[in-house]
């Protein structure tokens, strides 16, 4: 399949500053991306250039095959957002949102549409002044989706929202992603993201440390399993059936690396072995998540 | 390019801002004609060019309709809207040439409103002061006409000068520095430069004669260059730039 979104070797430079250094990445339509990595990685910098705002200092970025500034009523292909803070404190959230669907024709009818799919009727016709943070992040995500966009490019789409408003936006996107749009999603904490994307791409200062599906990911994670049943040699059976390896541990347990104790349990369980304990021992998703982008930094 | 202009003029519409300014600009051209008419002697307001010189006042306006031009470039860098409006329209030069427009669309009701304002109270003080109204009927049209589109125009270089000027505090002092400093000074020293400044051009269009002014038509030329000038250079710089 054609990538909608291509970055070849994008790179861009702000004075002494290499804030993105030599970026390629593409994006298959239907696919969730998590664009991670720590602030001032350069994620902000890349979204800007895929999004034409700012001027790559050399490479490419395109998207639809096009640089973003040729694509014809871009806001009906591609919905981005990427400040939370972007209105007018005296504007209505319905005001912003027909100011910029006049601009490529979208109905005011439109406005409305996108109003209720964020939840945002009752403020429609107030000022944003009054609105939450929460509220904000909405109206920007309603004001992407206007053109009814097939590509969405979302900067840290979750900073300042509280859990509930994290677990609203971690169920919107999985809406959209069965719907089968394309999702690129920026953020600098891995586990907001974790439950949302397929697959990550990691930047550290500007260079892109790690391209993954999200469940190779996991399987780097460095940590094992440990756990003491009553009869360690069925289980230890039963784990190898699995092609998982098997080590033995302290006081009669054993140590299972790179398993999740949920899939231990569950062989356990089908084996029909009772377990005294099972634990997950270090290794998460942030740790790899922070090892790889303070490897780059050294 | 109309879709874009409609969208501007809502941005115009859609806060508070523009009533403010409109509101200002009565209070401004009220009191400055009050005072004008009701201080001046009742012998000198006779004469034809202090006539003027009284309903003129009204191209204040210019002053609101130029910061209304500002304040809609300029209020979407300082409130990150600049980012949306160009991701919707990434032909940067459509939507500086859109804001220009609205701008100048705004300007004439700026200036509707002045010239009402203006006209009503200066033709009040006049009548009621027993002063025979000497202008003809070419002076009333050129204060009129000139009036109103040299407004427009000023609307027009404000969202020219916000193109160029991004900052808005800047924008705005820069404006004003401009408009009532920088042009009054030039012209009070060196006049036959000072004549072309878009404030002097002004008082040309709507045919004022203080001396050393331009005619009427050179003032019109010469404020429509300024707008250009402003609007091409804005464009130039906003096609550039990078959008943070």
């Amino acid at each position: 399949m054609t990538p909608v979104v291509v970055a070849k070797s994008l790179t861009k430079r702000f004075g002494d500053l290499l804030a993105v250094d030599d970026l390629s990445f593409s994006l298959q339509p239907g696919t969730v991306t998590g664009f991670l990595g720590p602030n001032g990685a350069g994620k902000t910098t890349t979204l800007r250039m895929l999004l034409g705002l700012a001027t790559p200092t050399s490479g490419q970025a395109r998207i639809f095959d096009k640089p973003y500034a040729e694509i014809e009523r871009p806001a009906l292909r591609i919905g981005a957002v990427l400040e939370a803070t972007d209105f007018h404190p005296g504007r209505s959230g319905r005001d912003h949102l027909r100011m910029l669907g006049q601009a490529v024709g979208v109905p005011d009818s439109r406005a409305d549409e996108v109003l209720g799919l964020v939840e945002l009727t009752d403020a429609a016709h107030r000022r944003v002044k009054g609105y939450s943070l929460g509220m904000r992040q909405r109206l920007g995500l309603a004001a992407a989706l206007l053109g009814d966009p097939e590509l969405l490019i979302l900067d840290e789409p979750a900073n300042g929202l509280d859990p509930e408003g994290v677990r609203w936006l971690r169920d919107f996107l999985r809406t959209l992603a069965a719907e089968g749009h394309t999702v690129l999603i920026s953020s600098h904490v891995l586990a907001e993201v974790a439950q949302t994307v397929d697959q990550v791409l990691i930047i550290s200062r500007g260079r892109l440390v790690a391209e993954s599906s999200l469940a190779e990911l996991t399987a780097r994670v460095g940590g094992s399993v440990r756990v003491r049943v009553a009869d360690p040699s069925r289980l230890a059976a039963a784990l190898h059936e699995q092609d998982l390896q098997v080590t033995a541990g302290a006081d009669q347990a054993l140590l299972v690396p790179g398993a999740s104790s949920e899939r231990v349990g569950e062989i356990a369980f089908a084996a029909g072995v009772p377990i005294h304990e099972l634990v997950a021992d270090g290794g998460s998703l942030e740790e790899i998540f922070l090892e790889l982008t303070t490897e780059a930094q050294t | 390019m109309i879709a874009q202009t409609r969208a501007e003029l809502l941005k115009v519409r859609s806060t508070r801002t523009t009533i403010g300014l409109m509101l200002g600009m009565v209070a401004l051209i009220l009191l400055f004609t009050l005072l004008t008419g009701l201080l001046t002697h009742a012998d000198a307001l006779t004469t034809r060019e202090n006539q003027r010189q009284l309903l003129s006042l009204s191209n204040l306006a210019g002053v609101f309709s130029a910061l209304a031009g500002v304040l809609l470039v300029t209020s979407e860098y300082r409130y990150g809207t600049i980012r949306p409006t160009i991701l919707f329209n990434p032909a940067r030069s459509k939507v500086v040439a859109a804001k220009v427009t609205a701008g100048a669309l705004a300007g004439i009701a700026f200036g509707v409103l002045g010239e009402a304002i203006g006209w009503a109270i200066g033709y009040a003080i006049l009548s009621g002061r027993g002063i025979t109204v000497v202008l003809d009927s070419g002076d009333v049209l050129l204060l009129v006409l000139g009036g109103l589109s040299g407004v427009a125009l000023w609307g027009a270089i404000g969202a020219g000068l916000g193109a160029i000027i991004r900052n808005q505090v800047g924008a705005v002092i820069t404006l004003l520095a401009w408009g009532f400093v920088v042009d009054n000074l030039l012209f009070g020293l060196v006049p036959s430069l000072g004549r072309f400044t878009p404030t002097r051009a002004l008082d040309a269009l709507v045919g004022l004669t203080t001396q050393h002014l331009l005619s009427p038509g050179a003032g019109a030329i010469i404020l429509i260059a300024w707008t250009a000038a402003l609007a091409a250079i804005g464009l130039a710089l906003t096609t550039r730039r990078d959008i943070d």
